[in-house]
């Protein structure tokens, strides 16, 4: 048997075990254009699926960034998304996300298609993201910075704020303690009253996920939580995420740095040329010769 | 702080700009006092003046709920001031080529509103496109409205203008006869010097009660919408609008409500000058005036209401100052040309010394009454100050 023909047998039984889905069951669904029988299974077996991206493609004139993608994300989990430079893990983001619209496939939150919906629609069905570089908010403090987080704020509405100004200062308080209360959870209360121009970018990055969590998001996509930030903060937000998984919400997060994906995710999805290449634990991920040739190039 | 309460305490509140445009104001107030009292200023010409300075504040107000809430680049502030002022000439004027002969009141509801759907259908094509596509198109509105003022001459009287516009409490009780009804004063402080308050004095005094009202109605609206969740919304969509969307914020709504309600101000800033001047041209939608809006709010401090004010009233100034400086022999040259080159010196320097503007915003923008308890104040050496009642 030569060293190929043993990864695919490998890759295929490890496939068949976990009951998860492979790029070849995408292409299968796609090519003789029937639904996802297996995910329908799936599902009617009992898992409790958030996010579910069906055969979902992007092109850029002629690259190709996503390409028939199709993969879940249960609820409770911390799914990792991982993948080598321009495997069309961001553009898969943003198309989930309703940032760009897609050339076909479908996007599902909680059981309600928002392919191509705008960003604001999808987010009001709970699914929430971060970005990879957060800009900074000119002129405004940390805390005034986190109170964007929570949606549909009576004040939020022109005309509220002039026929029912007790009701918008309610909130206003009360969302103010909520924030409060998650500054001091994440444990940078101390930052609330700084500028937050003035805060550090790993600082930022937590405020980030801080106010996210305002939102009260069903999923919540993390876009390189860790890039740039130091290995302190790092096991701080690591530590944050775990916390609030632990809590309830559902992660689905984007990384580069293998240690911290493979420390907190579970399953992990592995994207490369806009396909989904295969989808595991991280332990069978990490041994995966199509992973690892994928990482490293055809010649490893 | 209240500064009956605490004239000193207040003083050391403030901050050093804020001090020294304080004492700026003070000083210039002094001068204008001392030339009023003196009879170098004539009383009446000096209402004109504040009631153009109250214009330009509702225009500086107006632009600045667009770019200093929302970022929105808007270059068609005298479209918006000109749809004001005809429209409000076109509806009371009884020369006007259509319409015409209706109350002021119904003129102000008609101008508001037709610079309301005006702003709609610049925005609903450009609102959802990057920021600069809405300023090409504002550029482009900006002349189309002034070239269709100029050559639609059966509706608007083309460059001839429209004349006899009534004064804004004509038909009201009381007001309307108030200024026939005062007495006439003729005061003299220094000998020689007679000041007189007659008609034209008071008629110019209702003439700044309304601009009073227009500015204060806008600024309270403003200041209560900036401190606000809303308000928040348009910060953050100045500064990261992708995140306002990730968070659940539909942009494009709220552009278009700051975008509208920026262009309604700025067209009751036209309403108000139709019944100042009783007399609208071609000229009054000038491209100048978007020019010198645009100083004034970025003179004052974008995102902050009372630089706007302040801007406003600093343009007039230069604007009108100019005037007076050839009265001074010992100036060797004509100063009045040189007013535009005087704003463009004053604007390098902001931008090189202190680009933030004059008054920017100090405060922390959270709704007032919503923050309570010391430890929740923020540093004072982050500049940033607690959200509340007072000034933001």
């Amino acid at each position: 048997m030569s060293d190929t023909e043993s990864t695919a047998d490998t890759v295929d039984t490890a496939n068949t075990a976990s009951t998860e889905r492979t790029v070849d069951t995408a292409e299968q669904s796609t090519a003789d254009g029937s639904t996802t029988d297996e995910s329908t299974t799936d599902g009617a077996a009992g898992r409790d699926i958030v996010l579910e991206v069906d055969d979902l493609q992007k092109s850029f004139g002629g690259l190709v960034a996503t390409d028939h993608a199709t993969f879940e994300v249960e609820r409770g989990t911390i799914t990792g998304l991982i993948g080598p430079n321009g495997a069309g893990k961001s553009t898969i983001f943003n198309l989930i996300s309703g940032f760009y619209e897609s050339d076909g496939g479908t996007v599902t939150v909680n059981g309600t298609d928002v392919t191509n919906k705008e960003p604001y629609e999808v987010a009001d069905e709970g699914l929430i993201r971060t970005f990879q570089t957060p800009r900074k908010l000119e002129g405004m403090t940390v805390r005034e910075a986190m109170l964007i987080g929570p949606r549909n704020q009576p004040g939020e509405s022109f005309l509220t704020l002039f026929t029912d100004p007790e009701t918008v200062g309610a909130a206003e308080s009360a969302n103010l303690a909520d924030a409060q209360r998650i500054l001091e959870e994440f444990e940078i209360d101390h930052l609330a009253t700084q500028p937050a121009t003035d805060i550090s970018g790993g600082q930022m990055k937590l405020v980030e996920l801080a106010r996210a969590m305002l939102a009260e998001p069903e999923i919540l996509l993390l876009d390189e939580p860790v890039a740039g930030v130091n290995p302190t903060l790092r096991k701080t937000l690591a530590d944050q995420i775990r916390r609030l998984n632990e809590q309830g919400t559902t992660f689905l997060l984007i990384e580069h740095d293998m240690e911290f994906v493979m420390s907190l995710a579970d399953p992990v999805v592995v994207l490369n040329q806009g396909s989904v290449l295969m989808e595991g634990q991280p332990d069978e991920i990490q041994t995966d010769e199509r992973v690892i040739e994928a990482y490293l190039g055809g010649g490893a | 702080m209240s500064i009956l309460d605490d004239p000193a305490g207040y003083w050391n509140d403030l901050t050093r700009a804020e001090q020294g445009v304080t004492a700026s104001i003070a000083l210039f107030g002094a001068v204008l006092l001392l030339g009023l009292v003196t009879g170098g200023l004539n009383p009446t010409y000096f209402l004109f003046l504040v009631g153009l300075a109250g214009m330009y504040a509702l225009m500086s107000l107006g632009l600045n709920s667009q770019w200093g809430f929302s970022g929105l680049i808007n270059f068609s502030v005298a479209a918006f001031f000109g749809i004001g002022a005809y429209g409000a000439a076109l509806m009371t004027s009884d020369s006007a080529p259509i319409l015409g002969g209706f109350d002021p009141l119904f003129g102000l509801v008609v101008a508001l509103s037709v610079a309301a759907v005006m702003a709609v259908l610049i925005g609903v094509p450009t609102l959802r496109l990057r920021a600069d596509y809405l300023a090409i198109a504002s550029l482009g509105l900006a002349e189309v409205v002034r070239l269709l003022v100029l050559n639609e001459r059966e509706w608007t009287n083309g460059s001839g203008g429209v004349r006899g516009i009534p004064r804004f409490f004509d038909n009201w009780p009381v007001l309307s006869t108030f200024p026939e009804a005062m007495p006439g004063l003729e005061i003299v402080i220094v000998p020689g010097r007679v000041i007189e308050l007659g008609t034209p004095f008071y008629q110019m005094v209702l003439n700044i009660s309304l601009a009073v009202i227009f500015v204060a109605a806008s600024y309270l609206v403003l200041r209560r919408a900036h401190r606000s969740p809303w308000g928040r919304v348009l910060r953050t969509i100045r500064s990261d609008e992708d995140l306002a969307r990730a968070l659940g914020k539909n942009t494009y709504s709220f552009k278009m409500q700051s975008f509208v309600l920026g262009s309604v101000i700025m067209a009751l800033a036209g309403v108000f000058y139709a019944h100042l001047n009783l007399f609208v041209s071609p000229g009054d939608l000038n491209p100048i005036t978007t020019f010198y809006v645009w100083v004034a709010v970025i003179l004052g401090g974008s995102g902050s209401n009372r630089g706007a004010l302040f801007g406003g009233v600093v343009v007039v100034t230069i604007r009108e100052g100019t005037r007076f400086l050839n009265e001074f022999a010992w100036i060797p040259f004509d100063t009045a040309p040189l007013r535009l080159l005087m704003i463009g010196v004053l604007i390098v320097l902001v931008m090189k010394f202190r680009p933030q503007g004059l008054l920017p915003p100090q405060r922390e923008l959270i709704w007032p009454g919503a923050i309570t308890g010391s430890e929740t104040k923020p540093e004072r050496h982050t500049n940033q100050r607690p959200g509340g009642d007072s000034n933001e």
